[in-house]
């Protein structure tokens, strides 16, 4: 006799939890790649370009919208930035939440879920806004134009990283909306 | 019924929303401008300090390392590596002894330097970002670190200590743009200021027109302006498309470790007005300090 299936396929416990279970496992994440990013890095000899993690979550919270707890979140996450980096406090601080209001307004005005082109143009363009932002402001605040080369190898890596997780940074929808209120 | 927009949410919402995201950025902005004066800068310092004791004192031993014998290995490798430091101190020792010899060869009746006392720190944390190139060391104020204290390591000089925490210290590297250190060439004497270039080679400025580096050559620490202590190995001179730059010592060699020294300590001199003048001594045929002066 035939195996009987059901029609349903079964849903993985990723794609049943809400935005909130979401947002906490991506800030875990985050935290975790940046306090290993704190140590000192180097590879048969060689440094290696530590990805600016806090960015992941700015690029991927901001597609659903803006909403208080991502942004209270990368906040904190660029204060700490602030005093790893040993920035002035409140360079992260803007360069995350520049990267969140550009996600989230790139995601009103396209449908960044659904095209492929878009999909992968929009982070990219979200990443080089972000480390441009933070080239800007470094150059300005040290008088001098900082060198690049840490910062482009730093964005390689975190763009590398975020087109293999971009899943883990994905909330589904806006925090505290409920489910079915999203188009 | 208000229309959504493509995030699901209502405009209202939406735009209230995005005033919050702008009173933040400005308010971070805000912040960031308020700091270039220094008072509001040295406010947030305590704040650093804490944070820099918590991120670099803590050396705990996780369950997870004693059961798999990573204790006994991490402690024997230190005992090696504690070892290398000493003969490499030595060595930096004798080629700075060497050249202070000579100088003590020229010069006579010069002081001596005091024997240099010092704390040895495991570098917990590094920022190559954007901003100052700095380390965080896992000792501070408490065990001993003063304020500008000079950081080595097996290969040379590798900074000083701008910021001291209790437990933790941050060293401005010499590879960083804002770093400027007094230096001279082992052999040539040639004297110049070093600091950080942005292809990982230090620049020179201050150079005399008419003398030169010799390629290849030490480059130590003059000691000019008293921040540094005289000798201490910074790299070799190269001669790049007619330039002199600095391969720095201390990138050959970094084993994680630095020793903190404190920095060298020129007593000032005593107010003219507290020595004794020459007309109130007996003996008149001796020159005084004021007498120097007055010429």
């Amino acid at each position: 006799m035939a195996k009987r299936t059901s029609g349903r396929q079964r849903k993985s416990l990723w794609s049943q939890s809400g935005p909130t279970p979401r947002l906490l496992f991506g800030a875990f994440a985050i935290a975790a790649v940046g306090l290993l990013g704190l140590t000192p890095k180097t590879l048969f000899g060689l440094s290696i370009a530590w990805p600016y993690a806090a960015l992941w979550g700015a690029v991927g919270w901001g597609r659903v919208g803006l909403s208080l707890r991502p942004m209270l979140l990368l906040i904190v996450f660029g204060l700490i930035q602030d005093i790893s980096f040993n920035a002035p406090f409140g360079c992260f601080v803007i360069v995350n939440l520049v990267v969140y209001g550009f996600s989230a307004w790139i995601a009103s005005m396209f449908d960044v879920m659904n095209e492929p082109l878009v999909a992968v143009v929009a982070p990219v363009l979200q990443f080089i806004s972000g480390f441009l932002v933070l080239w800007l402001l470094a150059s300005a605040l040290e008088d001098h134009a900082v060198r690049a080369t840490p910062l482009l190898a730093a964005l390689l890596t975190t763009g590398v990283i975020y087109a293999m997780s971009h899943r883990l940074f994905d909330l589904g929808r806006t925090p505290g909306q409920q489910v079915g209120q999203a188009t | 019924m208000a229309r959504l927009s493509r995030s699901g949410q209502k405009p209202g919402k939406r735009s209230a929303k995005r005033l919050i995201l702008f009173v933040f950025i400005f308010g971070a902005a805000a912040l960031v401008v308020a700091q270039s004066a220094p008072q509001i800068r040295h406010f947030f310092d305590p704040v650093r300090t804490v944070a820099g004791d918590r991120l670099g004192g803590n050396d705990s031993v996780t369950l997870w390392a004693r059961v798999t014998g990573q204790v006994a290995r991490e402690r024997r490798i230190k005992d090696l590596e504690a070892e290398v430091r000493e003969l490499s101190r030595y060595k930096a020792a004798a080629i700075s002894m060497a050249e202070r010899l000579e100088a003590y060869e020229n010069i006579l009746n010069l002081m001596g330097e005091p024997p240099v006392r010092g704390v040895t720190a495991r570098v917990t944390a590094e920022s190559d970002g954007p901003f100052a190139q700095t380390l965080l060391a896992n000792a501070g104020r408490a065990q001993g670190v003063e304020p500008g204290a000079i950081a080595v390591n097996e290969g040379g000089l590798v900074g000083r200590v701008i910021q001291l925490g209790e437990l933790s210290s941050r060293i401005l590297l010499i590879t960083d743009f804002n770093s400027r250190v007094p230096v001279m060439g082992e052999v040539s004497g040639v004297r110049a200021i070093l600091y950080g270039g942005r292809d990982g080679l230090g620049s020179l400025t201050d150079l005399p027109e008419r003398s030169g580096f010799i390629e290849g050559e030490r480059i130590l620490t003059s000691a000019e302006g008293g921040a540094f202590p005289r000798g201490l190995v910074v790299g070799e001179a190269r001669l790049l498309s007619g330039e002199w730059r600095v391969k720095y010592g201390m990138a050959k060699r970094s084993g994680g470790y630095v020793q903190m020294v404190p920095p060298p300590m020129i007593e000032a001199p005593e107010p003219v007005a507290t020595l004794p003048q020459a007309e109130e001594t007996d003996a008149p045929a001796q020159a005084s300090a004021a007498q120097g002066v007055r010429q």
